[in-house]
């Protein structure tokens, strides 16, 4: 089982764009983002602090719809999905 | 006309387009590249979802400030000093839903839409800060609070 994550702007630099994961079943959204952004501790550590929760600024979507990263430990990925990590917006 | 796009636009021919029977006015935004002592800005969106949000904004604008027609126009890529980033065309009735309606759509694509900008400057690069830790969605009011 399969699912993409698509980490932009800062993110993107530090853990690349269109990263295909693979996981076990059971696993949470929070532990899928910490899989992947654990292959670079930079990446890594501009997603989550020291003890492993969610930086406050950062924003998760699942399917093109915006999670409460709060939730997210409670939340299971499944194959196919799309996440998208990325930190506050400033277009305009 | 709503879009993300690296190619410039038309403004002319945008506002030309925008004039209905109805229209008594036209308010264009033009967001620019600054000279913050920057070399050029570089600029990334999820573009999926910032499109569908855009679309979002301009029929909620459409609907709260009786708009006659919203266009927008978001450039990603590269960008010099000088070129134009954002633009916003809004027809209305009557000046004030045009003002109104125009405020209203900067306000909330600052607030949530996922785009984001890299000053590519002298003494080294530097993401743009974003406003709003979270960016969840287009929650700015008309009186300027969010």
């Amino acid at each position: 089982m399969s699912v993409k994550i698509r980490f932009f702007a800062r993110f993107r630099e530090l853990l690349g764009t269109d990263v295909i994961a693979e996981f076990a079943p059971g696993t949470s959204l929070t532990g899928l983002i910490k899989q992947v952004a654990g292959k670079n501790k930079e990446g890594y550590d501009a997603i989550f602090d020291e003890n492993g929760t969610f930086r406050e600024f950062v924003i998760l979507m699942r399917n093109t719809k915006r999670v409460d990263p709060a939730e997210s430990g409670n939340i299971m990925v499944t194959d196919g999905d799309e996440i998208a990590v990325f930190p506050p917006v400033a277009g305009g | 006309m709503i879009a993300i796009q690296n190619e410039d636009v038309d403004i002319g021919k945008l506002i030309d387009e925008a004039k209905q029977r109805g229209t008594g006015a036209i308010v264009l935004f033009d967001g620019i590249v600054r000279d913050d002592d920057i070399r050029e800005m570089e600029l990334e969106a999820y573009e999926e979802v910032a499109l569908k949000e855009l679309e979002q904004i301009a029929a909620e604008a459409k609907k709260q400030f009786d708009l006659l027609s919203v266009d927008i126009v978001h450039r990603i890529g590269r960008l010099a000093v000088g070129e134009n980033i954002l633009v916003i065309i809004v027809g209305a009735g009557h000046r004030e839903e045009a003002y109104a309606g125009s405020r209203y759509i900067i306000e909330a694509i600052k607030a949530g839409v996922p785009i984001w900008k890299k000053e590519l400057r002298k003494d080294g690069d530097r993401w743009v800060p974003g406003h709003r830790p979270h960016g969840c969605g287009t929650n700015w009011k008309s009186d300027g609070s969010t």
